[in-house]
């Protein structure tokens, strides 16, 4: 199997493109169709669809890879459409139209494509500025202020009335967008969001749309994520928004509000929000559904029967088919995955070019990661105090303490995920807790979590390559790095499973996978056996040992198996409700009155306790 | 079984696209869900009403079969655009139009190309019309109703007025300002303005703002409709302000007469009022024989006075062709209308029409006011 991991990136690339190709085959297929079966009428069908699609994609392009609902793509729209219309418009009947319209924006009669250039880069700064705002939120208020967005631009342009006409009908926009436009547009449209999703940032942007925490503990800044999303997104929707605009020919802002947003989030949702592929399914599959179910609205002969007109019964139809899709397949026609197969699919086997995984990184060099007298309360309870201790490069660092002893409180403080009250985490002769959590990662500070945090929408492969990627390394490089951490974790043959539907001693592999991929100088393991049976804990301890002679890697292991931390560490911490009771080689802890006391209590002799502490290694060891 | 599907109605499409030579073929776009469904569905209902009647008869002025080509737009805008364009391409010669200025004004826009004649169910905004010389309303317009309903209220010595109005719709925020506009020029004073917001559940900061107003108003008007009306009066009423409250023709329905007290006295605009024995209470009896539905508002029988006027302007323009006939239209001088008379020329296609000032009896009856034209002298540009 070594050698189908080493042709899984290139395997990868042809099920993209496959990907792509699909999508587009589907919406060209779909177009032409009803173009040349239906004569102008299908054609007309067909320049809407495709209008929608490009719409629904850029949509896609900040809600898929963000996984949050946007309403503000409407404002997009609009702005794209008034601001072409006005470019476009011809100098006489803007006079007409708009008599009052500002000199700077009046005779311009631009070509649609000079337009839509103008469109697009205004569109980008209109995004940029909202998006400084609004990439800072995430799930229901991230939707909520692109609500907002969508209100405070419909009110501009109800007030604008000298640019809009306000809430009057804003006409003279030249009808241009012709089949060949519409559907080129649409091409390009997914074109670009399938590349963006793929791309280093898009795979950030959905790292982190499935676990922002574990995706800034790699190095990802999940706002900036976010924010580049949005201006993408923006973009396109503006540019969508002039097409839909010149499709018109005459429109006002409400042709830009609610009603028309919650159709593009309806189609989008139908078809599946997490891939291009849905939004595109989603378009052609109401499209189709609601031109058919239209042309029976009228009345028509069923063999000889006369069936009355029927009028509202698209949108009857319509909402039962969204109620059917919620309902037997809540993820979306096309599911969480992009639509076609993916690199595990046989099919792909016979792509053979292979990408050498990269040889284990040069030991690292002397550092050591100290924690100077950190502490840390919660509302007046003492999580951590006054903790001080060092885990050096070359060396694993057991740090061991009963249920609540404050362990996962200080790797967290280690890491920035809280901030500490009192004192200092030096590496490097800097204090981490004045960075940022994505600036430790970048430092080589990598962590794992207690409780599994994959990024469960990406693939094996993809969890390890965006940790790769956020190391700085680019293209090949990146997929060598993944390859060399999958095969020392023995994923290799899982590298295009996704990461949720792994069995749960795989998962624990991959997230340490995942953090070795940034090839760290200090390693924080939280908890990396819980949950493993003692053949996966043994297994995983060899793997451990031999990367951390390898490679020099200091590691800090918490874990509540004693057996598995004592045969690993070569020096342990013990910690008690927050602080630190002991620390030294395992043979002086195992002897430790203190450390005894804190596990099984006070009263005992050391000599009862050593055999209990052996007792309970054991216990410990085949404990859940 | 889609693809079949799509087929039969394909087949269906091309058969039903074969015009004879004997029929006018009109294209009539009424939404039958959304926004513009209260006033597409009545419209189009008259419409075809009289439509069947003329037929019955002969067709146009006894001689020419009219055939109806009837598309919902869902009250969505590019339906309506692709509906027109499918309309025409199964051979329309006349577009009947949404009663709103959006949807009339994409659709004009298309039919501009041919110059189809296309007409307004019911859109009011003056401005529609801009769009060429074949594009016509209908229904007597904003500035109309507004100067109309301006002079009566300056008849009745009322000098300050308040304007309630949103920028949400051309509708209701045209209809106050063309009053204002009207009010003034008769030598009376705006005392204040307030904006609202469509659907916007609570009045009470504007009722405060109204109550504060100095000089206080003796009149306060607004273009709001259902349910932003009912809102807006509840909470004036409420508040103790018993000022006279007069709006425009959207307060013609039987849900504003139920409302009781708080409505006691309202004065509205109206299309027409079917006087007894007049053609109006005819088609009333008529249409409620036929159909077993009673026409409790105007746009049924303005959508009936659309097929008198297309059926006068085809009989002037002696023919079908679509310039004729628009410039036909374009001259009708005080043709005759079940609602009311129209008048085209001399306007910009905005019909000249009588416009009904109606009030509301304490028992929630609507009472008839006065019919009048607006005076060309005091009537605001659009």
């Amino acid at each position: 199997m070594a050698a189908a991991l080493s042709s899984h990136p290139a395997r990868l690339l042809a099920a993209n493109v496959s990907r792509t190709a699909l999508c587009l085959g589907l919406l060209i297929v779909v177009a032409l169709a009803l173009a040349l079966i239906f004569g102008r009428s299908g054609e007309r069908i067909a320049v809407q669809m495709c209008v929608n699609v490009a719409a629904v994609v850029a949509l896609g392009v900040y809600c898929g890879n963000t996984g949050i609902v946007s309403f503000g793509h409407g404002a997009f729209m609009a702005i794209g459409a008034y601001l072409s219309g006005i470019l476009t418009m011809p100098s006489g009947l803007q006079r007409t139209a708009l008599p009052e319209l500002p000199a700077f924006l009046a005779g311009y009669e631009l070509s649609i494509w000079a337009s839509l250039l103008v469109v697009a880069v205004v569109g980008l700064g209109v995004a940029a500025l909202s998006g400084t705002a609004i990439a800072r939120l995430i799930g229901a208020s991230a939707t909520i202020s692109t609500l907002g967005f969508l209100i405070i631009t419909h009110g501009v342009a109800v007030g604008a009335r000298e640019i809009t006409r306000g809430s009057q009908t804003f006409f003279g926009v030249p009808r241009v967008v012709d089949l060949a436009l519409a559907l080129g547009a649409a091409a390009a449209f997914i074109l670009i969001a399938r590349a963006f999703r793929e791309s280093r940032v898009g795979l950030f942007a959905r790292a982190s749309r499935d676990d922002p925490d574990a995706a800034a503990a790699l190095g990802v800044n999940p706002q900036r994520t976010r924010f580049v999303a949005w201006c993408l997104s923006g973009m396109l929707c503006a540019v969508a928004g002039a097409l839909y605009g010149h499709m018109l020919g005459a429109f006002s802002p409400a042709s830009f509000y609610l009603s028309i947003v919650f159709a593009h989030v309806a189609m989008m949702i139908v078809g599946g929000m997490a891939s291009v592929g849905g939004a595109v399914a989603g378009v052609l599959g109401v499209t189709l559904l609601q031109d058919t179910v239209r042309q029976f609205e009228g009345g028509f002969d069923l063999f000889g029967f006369a069936v009355p007109e029927v009028f509202g019964l698209t949108t009857v139809v319509l909402g039962l088919a969204i109620l059917a899709v919620i309902w037997l397949r809540p993820t979306g026609l096309v599911g969480a995955f992009e639509l076609g197969p993916g690199a595990g699919w046989g099919a792909f086997d016979r792509v053979k070019r292979a990408t050498t995984a990269r040889p284990a990184p040069p030991a690292v060099a002397d550092v050591t990661l100290s924690a100077e007298g950190l502490s840390k309360s919660f509302a007046g309870v003492k999580a951590v105090t006054n903790v001080s201790f060092e885990a050096p490069s070359g060396r694993i660092t057991g740090l061991i303490g009963p249920n609540g002893a404050g362990k996962s409180t200080l790797v967290n403080l280690l890491t920035k995920q809280y901030q500490a009250d009192q004192g200092a985490v030096m590496y490097r002769g800097q204090d981490l807790t004045h960075l940022t959590r994505e600036g430790i990662a970048r430092l080589g500070v990598s962590r794992s979590f207690q409780n599994l945090r994959l990024f469960k929408g990406l693939t094996v492969y993809e969890n390890v390559l965006v940790s790769a990627q956020a190391a700085g390394h680019r293209g090949r490089a990146a997929a060598a790095v993944a390859l060399r951490e999958l095969e020392a974790f023995d994923l290799g043959d899982l590298a295009a499973a996704r990461a949720d539907a792994l069995p749960y001693g795989a998962r624990k592999r991959l997230e340490i996978a995942r953090s070795l991929a940034q090839e760290p100088s200090i390693l924080l393991l939280d908890e990396p056996a819980a949950g493993m049976n003692p053949a996966e804990t043994d297994d995983l301890a060899d793997r451990l040992q031999k990367i951390s002679e390898e490679r020099g890697i200091g590691v800090l292991l918490i874990d509540h198996d004693l057996r598995f931390v004592n045969r690993l560490s070569s020096w342990i911490v013990v910690m008690n409700r927050g602080e630190l009771i002991a620390e030294g080689v395992p043979e002086d802890i195992r002897t430790d009155p203190a450390v005894i006391e804190a596990y099984i209590g006070r009263g005992r002799t050391a000599a009862a306790a050593t055999t209990q502490t052996q007792t309970t290694e054991n216990q410990q060891g085949e404990g859940p | 079984m889609k693809l079949r599907s799509v087929l039969l109605a394909t087949s269906m499409l091309a058969v039903a696209g074969a015009a004879s030579a004997e029929e006018y073929v009109i294209g009539v776009m009424s939404a039958q869900s959304g926004y513009l469904a209260p006033y597409d569905g009545p419209a189009y209902a008259g419409f075809q009403f009289c439509i069947d009647e003329m037929n019955a008869k002969g067709g146009l002025n006894g001689n020419l079969k009219v055939r109806t080509i009837v598309k919902d737009t869902r009250s969505d805008i590019a339906e309506g655009v692709k509906v027109v364009q499918e309309m025409l391409d199964e051979g329309a010669q006349f577009i009947v139009s949404s009663a709103d200025a959006d949807p009339t004004i994409a659709a004009a826009q298309i039919t501009l190309a041919d110059s189809v004649p296309t007409m307004t169910f019911a859109g009011t905004a003056p401005v529609l019309t801009q769009v060429g010389p074949h594009v016509f309303g209908s229904y007597p317009a904003d500035n109309q109703q507004g100067a109309v309903l301006a002079a009566y209220a300056r008849e009745q010595d009322h000098s300050n007025v308040y304007l309630v109005k949103s920028p949400d719709s051309a509708y209701t925020l045209g209809g106050p300002e063309y009053f204002g506009a009207a009010f003034e020029s008769l030598g009376g004073k705006i005392v204040g303005e307030s904006n609202y917001s469509l659907n916007q559940p609570d009045f009470s900061a504007i009722v405060t703002t109204i109550k504060a107003a100095d000089p206080a108003p003796d009149v306060i008007v607004t273009w709001a409709w259902e349910p932003d009306f009912p809102a807006f009066i509840k909470a004036l009423r409420g508040a103790g302000v018993d000022t006279q409250v007069m709006g425009g023709d959207v307060l013609d329905t039987p849900t504003v007469r139920g409302l009781g007290d708080v409505v006691s006295g309202v004065v509205h605009t109206s299309g027409g009022f079917p006087d007894e024995g007049s053609a109006y209470a005819s088609f009333i009896d008529r249409f409620k024989a036929a159909t077993g539905t009673e026409p409790d508002n105007n746009y049924y029988v303005n959508g009936c006075d659309i097929a008198h006027m297309i059926e006068q302007a085809v009989a002037a323009a002696g023919g079908t062709d679509p310039a004729a006939v628009t410039a036909a239209m374009t001259g009708i001088e005080n043709g005759e209308g079940i609602m009311s008379n129209f008048t085209f020329a001399g306007t910009d296609r905005m019909p000249l029409r009588d416009v009904v000032v109606a009030r509301i009896s304490a028992s929630g009856e609507k009472e008839f006011v006065l019919r009048q034209s607006a005076d060309p002298a005091t009537l605001p540009k659009p």
